[in-house]
């Protein structure tokens, strides 16, 4: 570190010598580490990948590498893909998925542009924010037994419909949060050139904030994109036959079927292919999102 | 007669910009606010009325009996099972979030410097985050496979114990920890790194350039400036911990016995199976009583966090 480097002359303790063993021996500690915690993150993830491409017989027996210990097949991939009920579930996931970040993205691009350049007084701005973040605080459990009878009531139930309303609603704190923080980023005197131009609020929005905010809305429908497909508890309550997404079919049905490995690595990869991806697009903000603002990572 | 329009409008704008444009006042910004509003109002807040509104009435098969005022909350108390669960969900997520604190920490402040590789550390993290829960437990249940999992292999050839994860209650709840360790762990570790970055650094060269150790400068600058972070990130991670739902559910579906029942899954169970949906409403407060517990208790310590955020 270049603060340390600048602190050597003060530092009569430290013969250069000791001090570049002692900075080597540093460098091959972090590399340990990070050795160790890209294994230890990544592990899972090749071992539902092995299982997938295994046959039952090479489950086990220490065969980690393809071609080499074990013949890879695709047979699994086949048979998942070939069941009608995991295809539909893939579809209604992305149904869900897409439909539910889309409408947050709508409601909180438009309720954080409202808080970034408005004053709001009766309720203030403040009071607005944390009430649209309050959300993220709330046990889910509470809202299973009102969202089942409202469905009920509204016939929703067992519907993708109903799945894209609850995901909306619990993942409207995201773009809320990034966006109303993007929004005052951006320079007001652009907006106001604008309205000297005799744009209307409205086209200001559409035509140059928006814009400017581009990749915030991305990064803000991806995160909601990701959650909403990873949701389960309401997927499993609300969802008895036509609606049911990724995570509710694989949940529990090694408990009546014992456990197949390969199905487990076709499966699991499934489900969590679209979220992973998203991950690796959603790199900034991500931390925005999560700590609800706090910090801008 | 132009030149006097402009001069009209420029006087305008100059106003705008010196109060900013959130001071004035247009009816504009309802076109905005509006829409969101009324959602959180028909999906968040009618919900939550109307589950306080179940809380105090009695359920049989489903269906609505009557009114029993604050009878169902009175149970709370006498049921066993709930205390019991409630304690099992105590530990598993005091245990993991200590556990996830301190690695998260002390990663962040291992790879707080310039090395090569750590935007790629970065990404591979952010995967378990966005892992599927209930997909990273269904797959738990053959990493910690008793016979030849991988788990149990790597501990058998370093000469350890073949461990019963998933057949004895403390390997079940130890199997559970460790899944939410592995997922939420990079969480901390994020957060953390991304404060230690938006640290003032001048304060901290000014310390080196004083002749302080790094440890002493990390004891006596870092750390009191991240302090407010730490309790933030403990509080957001607490609060979600106590939602625990899915890898349970996927994983040991409670078992063996009771050993990992978790308390959103009790509520769940006496919701959708057992459909007593006024005590189901009367757990599900005493879980946000709990949360809403840890919040004020720490909120004064991270109040400051938000404070130039919202106004």
């Amino acid at each position: 570190m270049a603060i340390a480097d600048t602190a050597v002359p003060t530092d009569a303790f430290h013969e250069p010598g000791k001090r570049r063993a002692r900075k080597l021996a540093g460098n091959v500690f972090i590399a340990i580490v990070l050795a160790v915690v890209l294994v230890w993150v990544l592990f899972p993830f090749y071992w539902a990948f092995l299982n997938s491409i295994k046959l039952p017989g090479d489950t086990f027996g220490n065969r980690w590498i393809p071609f080499l210990q074990f013949d890879p097949t695709l047979e699994n991939w086949r048979s998942t893909l070939g069941i009608r009920e995991i295809r539909q579930a893939l579809l209604n996931s992305t149904l869900i998925a897409v439909g539910a970040a889309t409408l947050a993205l709508v409601l909180g691009t438009l309720a954080a542009y409202a808080l970034a350049r408005f004053r709001f007084r009766r309720p203030n701005n403040g009071t607005l924010t944390t009430w649209f973040l309050s959300q993220r605080v709330l046990p889910p459990v509470i809202f299973v037994t009102p969202f089942y009878l409202l469905m009920r009531q509204f016939n929703l139930l067992d519907t993708v419909l109903g799945l894209v309303l609850i995901n909306a609603t619990f993942n409207l704190p995201f773009p809320v949060i990034i966006l109303t923080q993007m929004f005052r980023e951006v320079p007001i005197e652009l907006e106001e050139a604008a309205q000297v131009d005799g744009a209307s609020h409205l086209e200001i929005f559409l035509r140059v904030a928006l814009p400017l905010v581009a990749p915030g809305l991305v990064v803000s429908w991806i995160i909601c994109l990701a959650f909403s497909w990873n949701e389960f508890l309401f997927a499993l309550s609300l969802t008895t036959k036509d609606a049911i997404p990724m995570p509710v079919i694989i949940a529990g049905a090694e408990h009546t079927r014992g456990v197949d490995f390969q199905f487990v690595g076709t499966r699991v990869l499934l489900t969590m292919i679209v979220p992973l991806v998203m991950a690796l697009l959603a790199q900034r903000y991500i931390i925005r999102g999560l700590t609800l603002g706090a910090v801008k990572g | 007669m132009s030149a006097d329009t402009s001069t009209a409008s420029l006087g305008k704008i100059t106003q705008a910009s010196r109060h900013g444009p959130g001071k004035r006042s247009q009816p504009i910004k309802w076109v905005f606010i509006l829409p969101a509003i009324v959602w959180v109002l028909t999906f968040t807040l009618f919900p939550f009325g109307y589950a306080i509104y179940t809380s105090f009435q009695s359920y049989r098969y489903g269906q609505r009996v009557g009114f029993v005022g604050l009878d169902n909350y009175r149970r709370l108390f006498s049921d066993d099972v709930l205390w019991q669960d409630l304690i099992t969900t105590l530990t598993i997520v005091s245990i993991a979030v200590t556990v996830e604190m301190l690695l998260g920490i002390c990663l962040a402040i291992l790879f707080n410097r310039e090395i090569r590789g750590r935007s790629l550390l970065r990404t591979i993290v952010t995967l378990p985050l966005f892992a599927t829960p209930i997909a990273i437990g269904y797959l738990g249940i053959t990493l910690f496979y008793e016979e030849g999992g991988p788990v149990n292999s790597l501990i058998t050839a370093v000469g350890g114990p073949q461990i019963a994860w998933l057949s004895s209650p403390n390997g079940a709840k130890a199997a559970i920890i460790i899944t939410d360790i592995w997922q939420w762990t990079p969480f901390i570790f994020l957060v953390i790194l991304a404060a230690l970055q938006s640290l003032p650094q001048d304060v901290i060269e000014a310390s080196a350039v004083d002749g302080s150790s790094e440890l002493q400068s990390f004891w006596n600058i870092t750390l009191p400036l991240l302090t407010p972070m730490l309790w933030l990130v403990l509080l957001l991670r607490a609060i979600d911990a106590f939602k625990i739902f899915d890898i349970v559910a996927a994983m040991t579906l409670g078992g063996p016995g009771r050993a990992t029942e978790v308390y959103s899954r009790y509520v769940y169970l006496t919701a959708r199976r057992f459909t007593n949906y006024g005590d189901a409403a009367a757990q599900g407060f005493l879980l946000l009583f709990i949360v809403m517990f840890m919040v004020t208790l720490l909120w004064s310590r991270i109040r400051h966090v938000y404070d130039d955020t919202p106004r």
